[in-house]
């Protein structure tokens, strides 16, 4: 077990460890370790199934290149969701903003290399794309369901615009073009770029009034506004964070395709989601972590890895994928479910 | 001359007064202060003093205007006349945060922490100047943060770790720091702050009341305190002295020593209340029991609760927030569960029990909280007026909407709802008129056996409180038993064949009303 608390100690802000007067054990502690035993058993199971091909070194920089895209939207999504909204306009950044990065960088289309202004504007983007979503729902009072739902759409016509008629966007520059899996320390410089993201976020939620406020916000928004906590301007800036993960990851997408491409974001809204929710984020808000989230992401993408490495068919890879999060769900409202009296 | 000099002396220092004095004022001051709403006086010229380390009690009835006054020395309100004196000062409190800075506190009846942070998170939050020193370039700084709600839950002698996450503390612990909170009102300014309890013990189980308690007297040494309880006897043994506020006024003053809790409610409801004289059906005469409740047990909410309702009768039942009546009448329309014990319906016993079910079986409830629970307010009343029971406004799977006008038409003239508009959102229809649409939903089943009404003329005017008593009295007549929840004690005199007292989850007392009349007083001994 003393493996599993130096993990969980990450994950809940400031456990109380001795001296707390008629403190019962919260569930949070025991569920963060499920999810830890989860991903242990999974790594063993695919080990033993593909001996010499899943436990390898190969197989490790694969997977953490996989992962490195849901991590990255992951965190800005479980801010999000922390605060009880949900941002749905993931996939749509990413096409304008990995859109704004590739045609700002040499391509073979032609045009100069813009450098580091490429991945700023692309940034730029995003953190723009967010704030509409975010001042969408603050000032217009949508709920941020439809309000990142049509900002999705909105996204995915910036980038086809930005396209054009002209043949497919690749990188010229081989750098560019091979910069994530190139590999720094043994690793790919995709899951370290993640790494720095998770961290940041960590730091966010733990550290800032910023992220605070978000937990504040999704425990009971109205006892959060009694308390001083500045509601709209939260969701403004956390949206406008979740538009940077996004548009980064959308930038990401790009380096590891090498090319541009309007819908480089598909399929990556359904697993950060689903890697939030396993990772034990209440979709409610209030309650769970971009900690939790880097364990569901790596859960995920473990899973999605040993899969195909064991033989099962890529056709039902996605079904798959659907029934581990609606178990991860069940699984996680099971100890409340006589209180819910409804659900929607 | 030395007769005066000894009056100056003696005059400022009763001797049973433990601080107030010529050169400490009080620590808060009400003169003549008056607030209405509309038409209603809520405050009719209140004066009171608060004396620096004192802990006052504050009583009256639901409706008296203690919780319009506590929101008028807690900056929620700006009172329409009179004045407030924070310790000698003249003050305008506009805001809760102009509140904080003068030095009142309060904590609320219903919790403010949030549950998901740490109890030093929640104590940072509040005021701005200590929640500005919490961040450093907008950087938590979680050891700063810890040592200051250290400090604060010590000047109280709370024993909780400030890294706690509130929501694993008990509720007596999250009391106490809600009550630390709201004493961090900037206390470097203010000596002695003056703190507000706003029922503080509604939601405590009996042990953690006394735990709660003795943590209140100990507040004297810091500050002052205004205590606000429905319990009588909690308020004899906490306070020094006791304020009653009947209408809108403060029809007593009293210090604890020198008062009986019999006193305390008279001045309270305004008179040894006996039930008023109406014609009595005696419970025998009803035959059969319409609703049998046996041993009904939910763990600590409620425990062997029994009682049985024969046709055309009213059981009513009584207690105080807390006592676990409306779990009871909850769990007997199937809105909540219940662990053990038996129901019964018109002899038959119910099998797994939901809505659905008691709804088939002839049972009908009105919520107290009718926005919430009672009504969809986006739908017409016509079609909340069909929901439960469509009769002859659906055939089939079919709405037939003519037929359901006719319907709402019949109930809107029998029932005075006002405005005549059956195809009007319920939730634009006002109060009373919403309550009678409740009401005429359930009336219109065909067979309808038990009729279990939760506070049913809360926030009702009297001309429509009227109209719901005679329809209620009107089912009575028809055979229905009816399970009531009254808002004051008097109702339950007026209302009830049988009453029921209960306290703590517990039946303490039960008074049938066609052999005995049991005052008002009787049935509250039984209820603190």
């Amino acid at each position: 077990m003393t493996g599993l608390t130096t993990v969980t100690d990450v994950l809940t802000p400031a456990p109380p460890t001795t001296g707390a007067r008629r403190v019962r054990r919260g569930h949070g502690r025991l569920r963060s370790s499920g999810e830890v035993i989860a991903l242990l058993v999974l790594l063993l199971v695919f080990t033993l199934l593909n001996p010499g091909t899943f436990a390898t070194l190969t197989n490790a920089r694969t997977v953490l290149d996989q992962a490195a895209l849901p991590l990255v939207v992951g965190v800005g999504a479980t801010l999000v969701i922390l605060m009880g909204s949900i941002d749905l306009s993931v996939e749509g950044v990413m096409g304008a903003a990995g859109m704004t990065f590739v045609l700002l960088s040499a391509n073979s289309r032609g045009g100069e290399s813009h450098g580091a202004l490429a991945l700023v504007a692309a940034l730029a983007v995003g953190l723009l794309i967010g704030l509409l979503t975010a001042l969408i729902h603050t000032r217009l009072r949508v709920p941020t369901f439809i309000a990142s739902l049509g900002v999705w759409y909105i996204g995915l016509g910036v980038a086809t615009l930005l396209y054009g008629t002209e043949g497919i966007p690749n990188f010229s520059d081989p750098a560019t073009a091979n910069w994530a899996s190139r590999l720094l320390l043994g690793l790919p410089h995709s899951f370290w770029l993640a790494a720095a993201v998770v961290v940041l976020g960590l730091l966010v939620g733990r550290y800032t009034r910023l992220g605070r406020s978000a937990y504040a916000l999704g425990a009971d928004e109205r006892i959060a506004r009694d308390n001083g906590v500045r509601a709209a301007r939260t969701k403004v800036l956390v949206f406008v964070v979740a538009g940077g993960c996004s548009a980064l990851a959308g930038v990401l997408a790009s380096l590891q395709l090498g090319a541009g491409s309007v819908t480089l974001g598909a399929g990556t809204l359904f697993l950060t989601i689903a890697a939030v929710v396993i990772g034990g984020t209440s979709l409610g808000g209030g309650r769970g972590g971009v900690a939790r989230t880097a364990l569901g992401v790596l859960l995920l993408t473990v899973l999605n890895n040993g899969l195909i490495l064991s033989g099962v068919s890529p056709n039902i890879q996605s079904a798959v994928s659907g029934a581990v999060l609606i178990g991860a769900i069940v699984a996680a409202a099971w100890p409340h479910r006589s209180r819910l009296r409804v659900v929607k | 001359m030395s007769a005066p000099e000894v009056v100056r002396v003696s005059a400022p220092t009763p001797p049973s007064s433990p601080a107030p004095s010529v050169t400490t004022p009080p620590a808060l001051s009400l003169t003549g202060v008056t607030k209405s709403f509309g038409p209603v006086h809520a405050l009719r010229g209140v004066s009171l003093q608060l004396g620096r380390g004192e802990v006052l009690g504050l009583i009256g009835e639901n409706g008296a205007g203690k919780s319009t006054l506590l929101k008028v020395l807690s900056g929620v309100h700006e009172p329409d006349s009179g004045a407030l004196e924070v310790n000698g000062k003249p003050v305008r409190l506009r805001s809760p945060e102009d509140a904080a800075r003068a030095g009142v506190g309060i904590v609320h009846q219903e919790q403010s922490l949030l549950t998901n942070l740490s109890v030093a998170e929640n104590i940072a939050m509040t005021s701005g100047s200590r929640a500005k020193a919490a961040t450093r370039f907008g950087v938590y700084r979680w050891g700063h943060l810890n040592r200051v709600a250290a400090q604060v839950l010590a000047r109280i002698g709370v024993d909780v770790d400030p890294r706690t996450t509130v929501g694993d503390l008990s509720f007596v612990d999250r009391q106490m720091v809600e009550i630390a909170r709201a004493l961090q009102v900037d206390t470097g300014a203010h000596a002695s702050p003056v703190l507000i309890l706003d029922e503080p013990t509604s939601l405590l189980e009996r042990d953690e009341t006394a735990v709660l308690e003795r943590e209140i007297r100990s507040l004297r040494e810091i500050g002052s305190v205004v205590f606000v309880s429905h319990r009588l006897d909690e308020v004899m043994r906490i306070c020094d002295r006791v304020v009653v506020m009947r209408h809108g006024e403060v029809v007593g003053d009293r210090r604890t020593s020198e008062v009986t809790e019999d006193e305390l409610f008279r001045l309270m409801v305004g008179r040894d209340s006996r039930a008023t004289p109406r014609e009595r059906r005696s419970r025998e005469d009803g035959g059969t029991a319409v609703l049998q409740v046996e041993g009904l047990t939910r763990g600590h909410a409620f425990r062997d609760v029994s009682f049985s309702v024969p046709a055309g009768t009213t059981t009513a039942i009584v207690g105080t927030n807390g006592s676990g009546r409306e779990e009871v009448v909850r769990a007997v329309f199937g809105a909540e569960p219940f662990s053990s014990g038996a129901l019964r319906v018109a002899g038959k016993d119910v099998g797994s029990w939901s809505v659905a079910s008691a709804v088939r079986a002839g049972v009908a409830y009105i919520p107290s909280e009718r926005r919430v629970e009672g009504m969809v307010g986006g739908l017409s009343a016509a079609e909340n007026l069909v929901l439960t029971h469509p009769g002859e406004a659906t055939r089939g799977p079919l709405l037939r909407p003519r037929a359901r006008r006719k319907v709402a038409e019949t109930w809107f003239e029998d029932l005075d709802v006002r405005p005549r508009q059956p195809d009007l959102a319920l939730e634009r229809f006002s109060g009373g008129n919403q309550q009678k649409v409740v009401l005429a939903k359930w009336l219109s089943s065909p067979d309808l056996k038990v009729l279990v009404l939760d506070h049913p003329l809360r926030g009702l005017d009297p001309g429509a409180s009227e109209t719901v008593n005679a329809q209620i009295r009107a089912a009575c007549a028809r055979g229905t038993a009816v399970v009531l929840l009254p808002d004051t004690l008097e109702e339950a005199l007026e209302l009830g064949d049988e009453i029921i007292v209960m306290r703590d989850g517990e039946v303490t007392a039960r008074f049938d009303t066609s052999r005995e009349t049991p005052t008002a007083l009787d049935l509250l001994e039984k209820m603190v």
